[in-house]
């Protein structure tokens, strides 16, 4: 039971951590390999924050979601619109995964700058202490992860279902010719929404600043973690990526119990690796 | 394939450049420990050039076959067999290596190959982690009479032997079915290309380089503190700059494009430490963005507007 709880908070954050990429790659074909560096970027924002003015870092999650959408911004501005005028996705693909490829140095090298290679985390009073339910014991910060996750879910989903900035996203989605026929302004519906995929990138960073610890040069560990839920959920489904996020972490608490701790990432990647191969759309693709 | 007197003129006198100084002065250690970590990265950088740009398949687990190749050849090599026959038993377990993980991942397209690579070197990198807990290292004897020089011939022939077949596979016919699969990998299907075929060629041979490149490493270093080093990405990812920052999918590419990012780390390593790495990530972001094709190609980029600037003045003169 330990097991499965663990399994479903740590599940919680990896779906967090997978939904800025599903974004920026379901809605708009770049693949952004500084997705993880971007994480770690807000985890830093939020130690700052915590640091200089001892806000509590799930208070902090506004400020970093201000400063990360900036940012966002600023990314799709000088480096990811230059690459829409590719001629076809598959080259967009891959352009915009080597440029985000050279961001990642960029930023690695001066956040070492700036923060030193230390590790760093955030003690806050209730850091480590945990309540038990029924015989289980779930961490505070892993339980506000949990929420954090869902709250930032359920907001993007009505958001994407429910808004006409949404409905404008997914028409861009789906053709981004026919939708600016139709009197919408792709530039900007791309512009927000890369805004708001580097925005969640932040948040997921917060909670990994307060729940385990973060480095400067963490973020290709975190990236690969995104990576994978997004393909157990589908390119494109951005709703399942939460869920798919607790299968994962659901399967690397079982593989604890199978293989012990040394090998429980490997054995998580490979189901991965099997799943790319033999369900490449996804474990939640809808039949046609 | 034809051989201008001219071009063997060059070759000729680079490998006299290259093979006789050693022999008869003194050059420093650091220079000879700079120009070995310089060959590492030819032979790595036209791996992945192999691989990505002239197959058009990014490779993101480079370092999985350059971190099989130095422990194969290390162990080897620890046995008492001759280093020679140890490099070239690391290039073949690499090749192995490509046979078990890297066949099942290549039946992947475009972005999904690179993640799937990725993935796939990192679950090498920890379980050999896991294997290796302790410092791996030579018995001392090995580090008596321990100079730089055989090292510095070893890693010369392994980039004679990589550029050479880089250049014979490339001027053949499988490489012009690896540029198809690379331009347009339906239409060379259509037209009777067996692109998954040529895409397992440009893997194993890429493979081999890097674990022939990981042995030269492996001959120069004879003790690693910590193995999982050799597997991180960092060995794919230098590479992967210093091939695109010359131009991928051309011979001399990768070549300048090591030269200049070893030099380049060098000279800033004593000014400005780990910062030239910033600088490094800007220029990548721009060659990707405005020359893709990389330093060389920019060349020709800059004498093609060079000669339309000229033609047109030459029209504005008939005009007068």
């Amino acid at each position: 039971m330990q097991t499965i709880a663990n399994g479903i908070l740590v599940g919680a954050l990896y779906g967090l951590v997978a939904l800025g990429l599903g974004l920026l790659m379901g809605a708009m074909k770049f693949l952004n390999i500084a997705h993880g560096t971007f994480i770690i970027l807000g985890g830093y924002i939020s130690f700052w924050l915590f640091d200089l003015w001892g806000i509590d870092p799930f208070l902090s999650i506004p400020l970093v979601i201000i400063a990360m959408f900036l940012i966002g911004l600023v990314l799709y501005i000088m480096a990811l619109s230059p690459l829409l005028k590719l001629p076809n996705i598959g080259m967009r693909i891959d352009t915009s995964m080597l440029v985000t490829f050279g961001l990642i140095w960029v930023l690695d090298n001066v956040m070492t700058m700036l923060w030193t290679p230390d590790t760093r985390t955030i003690m806050t009073s209730y850091t480590g202490e945990t309540f038990k339910f029924f015989g289980i014991r779930f961490s505070i910060t892993g339980l506000g992860g949990l929420g954090v996750a869902v709250l930032v879910a359920i907001a993007l989903y009505f958001i994407l279902i429910r808004t006409y900035f949404g409905k404008h996203i997914r028409a861009a989605t789906q053709d981004a010719e026919a939708a600016s026929l139709c009197g919408i302004n792709v530039h900007r519906i791309y512009l927000l929404s890369s805004g708001i995929a580097i925005a969640l990138a932040g948040v997921a960073g917060v909670i990994i600043i307060s729940t385990y610890s973060i480095n400067a040069s963490g973020g290709i560990s975190w990236l690969l973690i995104a990576f994978v839920v997004m393909i157990l959920a589908g390119e494109g489904n951005i709703n399942a990526i939460i869920p798919a996020g607790v299968i994962f972490g659901l399967l690397e608490a079982g593989s604890v119990l199978v293989v012990g701790v040394p090998y429980r990432q490997a054995i998580a990647l490979l189901v991965f690796i099997v799943v790319l191969m033999f369900k490449p759309q996804g474990l939640f693709a809808k039949k046609d | 394939m034809s051989f201008t007197w001219k071009k063997l003129l060059i070759i000729g006198l680079l490998t006299i450049v290259f093979i006789v100084p050693p022999l008869v002065m003194e050059i420093g250690t650091a220079v000879m420990n700079l120009l070995i970590v310089l060959f590492i990265f030819i032979i790595l950088s036209q791996s992945w050039n192999l691989m990505g740009g002239y197959t058009g398949q990014i490779n993101l687990g480079l370092a999985a076959f350059f971190g099989c190749g130095l422990l194969v050849t290390h162990f080897i090599w620890k046995a008492g067999i001759p280093i020679y026959f140890a490099v070239v038993a690391g290039g073949l377990s690499a090749v192995v290596l490509a046979g078990i993980i890297g066949l099942p991942t290549l039946r992947l397209k475009g972005a999904y190959f690179a993640i799937g690579t990725f993935a796939l070197a990192e679950v090498c990198r920890i379980v050999v982690g896991n294997m290796f807990a302790r410092m791996v290292k030579m018995p001392g004897s090995y580090a008596i009479d321990y100079s730089l020089i055989p090292r510095y011939y070893l890693g010369l022939i392994v980039v004679i032997i990589t550029i050479a077949l880089v250049y014979f596979v490339t001027h053949s016919k499988v490489g012009l079915a690896m540029v198809a699969v690379r331009d347009d990998e339906q239409a060379a299907q259509v037209t009777g290309v067996n692109t998954f075929k040529y895409k397992v060629y440009a893997l194993l041979i890429s493979s081999f380089l890097a674990g022939l490149a990981g042995g030269v490493y492996a001959f120069l270093r004879l003790s690693f503190h910590n193995i999982t080093a050799v597997f991180s990405p960092i060995w794919t990812f230098e590479p992967l700059m210093a091939a695109v920052i010359g131009g991928a999918g051309t011979l001399m590419g990768p070549i300048i494009g090591s030269v200049f990012l070893v030099v380049l780390s060098e000279i800033f390593a004593l000014t400005l430490g780990e910062a030239h790495l910033i600088i490094f990530g800007l220029l990548f972001i721009l060659v990707v963005m405005y020359f893709p094709y990389g330093l060389v190609g920019s060349v020709d980029q800059i004498r093609r507007m060079m000669s339309r600037f000229r033609w047109s003045i030459s029209k504005v003169q008939q005009k007068m």
